[in-house]
């Protein structure tokens, strides 16, 4: 395969064939936001937050784009942050107001950057308005929030490709598209088996634990 | 316009910090980190990139770790009421004939059985044990004493606790529950290669073309180790699965084989037969390597895939079929479990895998190896640690008058020379009166033993029963002493998995009320009987056991840091050893022993038909007494159900969820049936954690020879249906 030099916001790095742009990149210490991608899991490239400019007509995702050699990348240029922003934005646009993970299972990604990019007003059009996606109270341990979904994929690939537990797919056409367990079952009467793997890899409040701690039990639960 | 309000974030979880340490559950060990806030409380578990778990949980670990601050935890040490003697059960549930879902929920009723107790001062509740233990030693000699240890105490506890019962009582008799579960496989190991121990990580799947997965369920009882073994399998690894219960792993599996119940000897030995046959072993490996090989080849001659095909009800060119893509393989693992060494032919189950590795040459390489799967956290470590009665510290024989001579240099007391007797030897003896009191430390004999009646008896008949834990279990409902011990997250220590990993728990809440860190009672009663047992923490005991057991040699508490270390340690730098015996074995040559195949004791007739088998379910641990007390793995898993294949079912009658009857020639459970043709035709499984349909109940006592590990797997039943719950 061979060894492959390039260039990224002006310092040089030489990494593996086939490796991609985002990781390159981690190797400099150039963190590029990204929601759908897990170094864990096989890079999928849908949320587009990664992208970077390759000089090239379009950006493209820099967790799917394999290095080349003598390649010019820059992650921050103007044109790069408003793609990202705008992204951000329309992401938020139809979230819940306040991140359910934050509460109740830690760090919520999408949130997190957006504070990063300091977004404040959304001028976009909130979609959940009068089409609500739901939500999945029917495991004991997983609360399931399909409108904070950003559909990523990370918990379809992480119970496919980790766990191997192969139960999340995806199910709906446009708007209405969403994550479902096994044909559509509500997750507690699924094949699911609760490892909570789908809940760690998960950047949004759609797939948060339920509080646990007596203490807290009932705060969290369903509203 | 809508706004994002940044500072909108709930501040719930603000003050957590995250201890990273371990799961408490099964013997995978996979490290983890639990988030707690200033009160001690956990909010949740965050899987760490540990060596054994790679970041990932089951249900167990995710969900199950707020059983510690249930509000059942002792806090205070109990004694026995005078006017709750003669010495009994003491909740309706335990008493006899009173199995049956009477109650929601099938934990120790507190309203019941705590009235026969009052509170203690620790200095009383110590003065006590001390005094009942040292009594009976006194008046009936020290061998009438008998100590149960637990695999899920840390290294240090199990060390500290054998110590206590042979150091300062005089007796080998301590045990734990490994001789429940792997005691035939690791006398089979000893006998075979000279080592109880794994010789490879389970991860190492991922480099194997073979995996036999013999008398276990991984995704049930190691969940993580089982999505490596899934990973491998989607990577090319093929899976061949032996079982008399359907294995979820059967489902990604090149073949599946349901043997009935108690073949597998004649299946591995048929196995044998063809390999051998068709010239498919690995002559090499047999001549450098291993002695006993002519002996093997009479004996599996005589098993010829067609003479089997109707004892296993395995076709035989299936049998043919294994045999050859086992042979063929390059590399090949051996996992097993509970199916394999609950038998009271237990020993020659594991003899005929250990054979069939040494056979393949699959012991020494890359994925290769054998893997008996560990049940709790630390089983291996108990072992290291000499909770066994014939082996000190590192199985040293306690009869070997050499290491005996040493141990009394090391600890500075006469040692008994006699090897002492295992658990459900305890419990027998205890029936005859030649045991008289026991020490019962983070056990639950009353439900883990077989055949509970006995059991029952058996601890009725106690002069003195000490129970130290961290709820009132069943088995404490007999004690003269509670001791309000401390549960996994109150502790430091080490705890060595499944794969030889010894690793550190840290301490992430306070124990409740007075309750106290196991290691320093035992360190106190044995200040009591007069020695001098001055450790200043946990890291000092572990340097004591590595100064026993040249096994851990190399580790401290220091060196085993965030992700532990694999023993043997060869230096205090490396990280252990992955893989053992690629040169020699430790008894030099491998040794084939060749072994028949035998009859259960408690075989099937007119009046009971149908065989019994018993294990574990994902959600539930054991005797319950932490899994029923965490609220999400209750919520997950509240009831017992009867697994029965839908002909039988149909044939009694019997829909899913119906109430049966089932009973056994030693007792009877009532118990809601779920149909299901993961079980063969005329089998039944009964998980065996839930108290109100005690699977021990109808479990026979007979011991296998070697390992005295108790018949858990095979025991003839009869099915009814029951209108409704009596």
């Amino acid at each position: 395969m061979g060894d492959v030099t390039l260039t990224i916001d002006d310092r040089t790095v030489t990494v593996p064939a086939g490796t991609s742009v985002w990781e390159a990149a981690a190797r400099l210490g150039i963190d590029i936001p990204v929601l759908c991608h897990d170094p864990r899991l096989r890079p999928v490239g849908v949320c587009r937050v990664c992208a970077v400019d390759t000089g090239e007509r379009t950006l493209p995702a820099s967790c799917v784009r394999e290095v080349q050699e003598g390649m010019q990348v820059r992650t921050d240029t103007d044109e790069v942050q408003a793609h990202r922003r705008v992204l951000t934005e329309l992401l938020l646009a139809d979230q819940p107001p306040v991140s359910r993970r934050e509460a109740t299972t830690g760090h919520d990604q999408l949130y997190a950057l957006a504070r990063r990019l300091g977004v404040g007003t959304i001028p976009w059009p909130d979609g959940a308005e009068g089409h609500p996606r739901g939500e999945d109270w029917s495991s004991p341990v997983i609360a399931v929030d399909h409108q904070a979904c950003i559909l990523c994929d990370r918990c379809v690939r992480a119970c496919d490709e980790i766990q191997h537990n192969d139960v999340i797919t995806r199910s709906g056409k446009g708007y209405a598209t969403r994550i479902a367990f096994d044909l559509d079952a509500p997750m507690g009467e699924s094949s699911c088996v609760s490892c909570g793997e789908c809940v760690a890899v998960c950047p949004t409040g759609a797939l948060t634990h339920r509080a646990l701690p007596a203490a807290a039990a009932g705060e969290g639960s369903q509203p | 316009m809508k706004r994002f309000d940044a500072g909108a974030a709930a501040p719930a979880l603000d003050d957590i910090r995250e201890v990273p340490t371990l799961c408490p559950y099964c013997g995978v060990g996979c490290a983890l980190a639990y988030g707690v806030d200033r009160e001690g409380i956990i909010h949740y578990a965050r899987g760490r990139d540990g060596a054994s778990n790679a970041g990932r949980l089951c249900v167990k670990g995710r969900y199950g770790f707020d059983y510690a601050s249930h509000p059942q935890r002792l806090t205070r040490p109990l004694v026995r009421r005078d006017e709750a003697y003669p010495r009994g059960p003491l909740s309706a549930f335990s008493r006899p004939g009173a199995s049956g879902p009477r109650k929601p929920g099938g934990i120790v009723d507190y309203a019941e059985v705590l009235p026969h107790f009052r509170e203690a001062s620790w200095a009383e509740a110590l003065d006590r044990v001390a005094a009942g233990l040292a009594g009976v030693r006194d008046r009936h000699g020290a061998d009438a004493v008998a100590g149960f240890g637990s695999a899920k105490g840390s290294n240090e506890e199990a060390y500290l606790f054998q110590k206590f019962i042979r150091a300062v009582i005089g007796t080998n008799n301590v045990d734990h529950c490994t001789r429940l579960c792997h005691a035939s496989s690791v006398y089979a190991l000893m006998e075979g290669i000279g080592s109880g121990a794994v010789t490879n990580v389970v991860r190492d799947v991922e480099n194997a073309e073979v995996a036999v997965i013999a008398g276990c369920n991984p995704t049930a009882n190691h969940p993580v180790a089982a999505t490596f073994i899934k990973q491998a399998a989607a990577a090319g690894t093929k899976l061949l699965a032996v079982n008399v219960r359907r294995p979820g792993l059967a489902d990604y599996a090149q073949q599946y084989c349901q043997i009935r119940p108690g073949t597998d000897v004649a299946f591995y030995n048929a196995v044998m037969h063809v390999l051998i046959d068709e010239g498919l072993h690995d002559r090499a490996f047999v001549a450098e390597r291993t002695e006993g090989f002519e002996a093997l080849r009479e004996v599996v001659a005589r098993y010829s895939p067609e003479a089997v095909a109707g004892i296993t009800g395995v076709p035989a060119d299936e049998i043919a079929g294994f045999a050859r893509t086992l042979g063929r393989a390059g590399s090949a693992m051996f996992f097993w479990g509970m199916g394999i060494s609950q038998h009271v032919f237990g020993t020659d189950n594991a003899r005929c895998l250990i054979a069939l590795a040494l056979l393949t040459g699959n012991i020494g390489r890359p994925g290769t190896g054998l893997h008996p799967l560990r049940g709790q956290n630390n089983v291996q470590g108990a072992s290291d640690a000499g909770l066994i009665p014939m082996y000190y510290p590192g199985y040293q024989k306690v009869a070997d008058a050499t290491v005996r001579a040493r141990f009394e240099g090391l600890w500075g007391v006469p040692l008994s020379p006699e090897p002492g007797l295992t658990t459900a030897e305890i419990t027998h003896a205890a029936l005859e009166g030649r045991i008289r009191a026991l020490y019962c430390m983070g056990e639950n004999p009353f439900l883990s033993d077989p055949d509970v009646n006995r059991v029952r008896e058996s601890l009725s008949s106690l002069e003195f029963l000490a129970v130290q834990d961290i709820f009132l279990t069943e088995t404490a409902e007999f004690a003269d002493v509670v001791l309000p011990a401390s549960s996994f997250m109150e502790k430091r220590g080490s705890y060595t998995n499944t794969d030889r990993r010894v690793q550190l728990g840290r301490p992430v809440r306070e124990p409740p009320g007075e309750a106290r860190e196991d290691w320093r009672i035992i360190a106190a009663l044995a200040r009591r009987l007069g020695h001098d047992w001055d450790y200043a923490d946990e890291a000092a005991i572990f340097d004591e056991l590595v100064a026993a057991a040249p096994l851990y040699a190399n580790l401290s508490h220091e060196r085993l840091g965030d992700n532990g270390r694999w023993y043997p340690c060869p230096s205090p730098e490396s990280d252990g050893e992955r893989l053992l015996f690629t040169e020699r074995f430790p008894i030099g040559r491998g040794r084939f022993v060749p072994a028949e195949l035998g009859e259960a004791p408690d075989l099937p007739d007119a009046e009971y038909p149908l065989v019994l088998n018993t294990g574990r379910q994902l959600e539930h641990w054991h005797t319950g007494v932490m899994t029923r007390r965490s609220r999400a793995l209750d919520a997950l898993a509240p009831e017992a159900r009867v697994e029965v294949h839908p002909d039988d079912a149909g044939r009694l009658g019997i829909a899913d969820g119906d109430w049966t009857r089932l009973t056994s020639r030693r007792g009877s459970v009532q118990v809601q049936a779920k149909v299901t043709d993961d079980v063969a035709l005329g089998t039944l499984f009964l998980p065996m954690h839930f108290r109100e349909a005690a699977a021990n109940l109808l479990t026979s006592p007979e011991l296998d020879p070697y390992g005295k590990i108790p018949e858990f797997k095979i025991c003839a039943v009869r099915l009814e249906r029951l209108p409704e719950p009596e």
